[in-house]
């Protein structure tokens, strides 16, 4: 029989935290609940949108163009729960809706796809995470991270290389021989999209792309790399999904932005749960993961505490 | 010296979890027994590509999903059909026979 492989949700259903029948019950699929959210998400992009369209030419539409662009970063969310394919019930408009979310946050799905499979295995642990966020060291590193600006500058620097045929020594793990192709062919159509459309707005003089696209999400994207960080950072870097991971309670409307994944322990222990079931997951987990009651500042609180060396810093147990 | 397979009843139909799939241990082999809608079928029961245990994974009839990665496989063929899976799920030949599930092995 095989012990090494112990997935988060066999750990769970031995502990009893869970039952077969419970997990079970909590993995169907359905298209109803992702149809609902999404028609809402495009009427918010819809209303986000027009904001800019009504300010223009005001100093409103800085606030306006932020407001978009917290609303454009979250398509991450969406594609993270596509690339789990637990939002629709129908697997390839999974891939399809996925896809298109990657393409507007330059995040290539099927390479996303291989990558974060070896976060999900090798979740924050030094060396194998391809998606790690180290505990900053200081302030500047902290705030340079949340700045977005190397992760805008990476994320360009990888689809170019992509797009030349080449991977970075670090993917060499995630992204076997025979599945390079397709990263390849995904990073050249992307690419290609991304040119095209710069090529004809400099032709035609359309500035629709700029002020509506990428320049707010260019606002955006440090929240999401500031949420990103309350996933794991500030967590230990052990193999032990009830301390590596933390989940944060936080309002409504984040909640319906990010598709749930402020449950993100619950995540972990079950990826195969579709976002509409994860508030149920949550209830069921209750006391058996790590929760942060105080949502996504107070992680950001804890962060920070660590890093000013107010707190024990969490990467002082796997340095030991 | 080889051994020779032979059936070996592996579980009851009553006992299996109705259109699911449910896991079994035969000595050290740990074995995924689907019911499924075109009949009951036997692989082995972890994942090719991570090794993850497929009885904890989503079901629908036709195809298993793994629970780590969703990788997807056919439960009556074990084709791999999607990434991150590549090699077949290894099928064990099965019959049902007086309301109990025999397998080959």
């Amino acid at each position: 029989m095989t012990d090494a492989v112990r997935t988060p949700i066999t750990q769970a259903l031995q502990d009893g935290a869970i039952s077969r029948r419970e997990l079970k019950a909590l993995m169907q699929r359905s298209n109803l609940p992702a149809f609902r959210h999404l028609a809402i998400w495009i009427i918010l992009l819809v209303v986000t949108g027009t904001g800019i369209a009504l300010t223009m030419g005001t100093i409103w539409v800085v606030p306006a163009m932020f407001i978009h662009g917290v609303v454009l970063v979250h398509h991450f969310s969406l594609q993270h729960e596509c690339c789990h394919y637990t939002v629709f019930r129908t697997r390839w408009l999974n891939d399809a809706v996925g896809w298109i979310c990657g393409l507007i946050i330059n995040v290539p799905h099927q390479h996303f796809r291989y990558e974060h499979c070896d976060h999900h295995t090798y979740t924050q642990l030094n060396g194998q995470d391809p998606e790690l966020i180290p505990l900053p060291k200081t302030v500047w590193s902290y705030l340079k991270y949340i700045s977005a600006i190397p992760y805008v500058f990476g994320q360009m620097r990888a689809l170019i290389l992509h797009a030349s045929g080449r991977i970075d020594e670090s993917e060499v793990h995630f992204l076997p021989k025979d599945v390079q192709p397709i990263v390849f062919l995904e990073a050249r159509l992307m690419l290609g999209f991304y040119v095209a459309l710069l090529i004809a707005c400099i032709a035609t003089g359309w500035t629709g792309p700029l002020w509506f696209w990428l320049v707010p999400y260019l606002m955006g994207e440090p929240v999401m790399r500031a949420i990103r960080m309350t996933e794991h950072v500030g967590r230990p870097n052990v193999d032990d999904l009830r301390e590596n991971t933390r989940s944060n309670l936080v309002s409504k409307p984040f909640q319906f932005l990010c598709w749930n994944m402020n449950y993100h322990a619950e995540h972990h222990y079950a990826s195969s749960v579709p976002f509409h079931a994860l508030p149920r997951l949550h209830k069921k987990l209750d006391g058996y993961i790590f929760v942060e009651p105080r949502g996504y500042l107070g992680a950001h609180r804890d962060i920070v505490a660590q890093l000013l060396g107010k707190k024990p810093r969490s990467d002082a147990k796997q340095a030991l | 010296m080889a051994r020779v397979k032979a059936w070996h009843v592996v579980a009851k139909v009553d006992d299996l979890e109705k259109g699911d799939v449910t896991p079994v241990v035969v000595g050290q082999r740990e074995l995924a027994i689907y019911d499924g809608v075109d009949g009951i079928s036997i692989s082995y029961g972890r994942c090719t590509h991570g090794a993850a245990n497929l009885c904890d994974g989503y079901f629908d009839g036709r195809r298993i999903e793994c629970p780590l990665h969703q990788g997807l496989f056919d439960a009556l063929t074990g084709k791999a059909l999607a990434a991150p899976a590549r090699v077949a799920l290894r099928m064990i030949d099965c019959k049902v026979e007086d309301g109990q599930v025999l397998a080959w092995i």
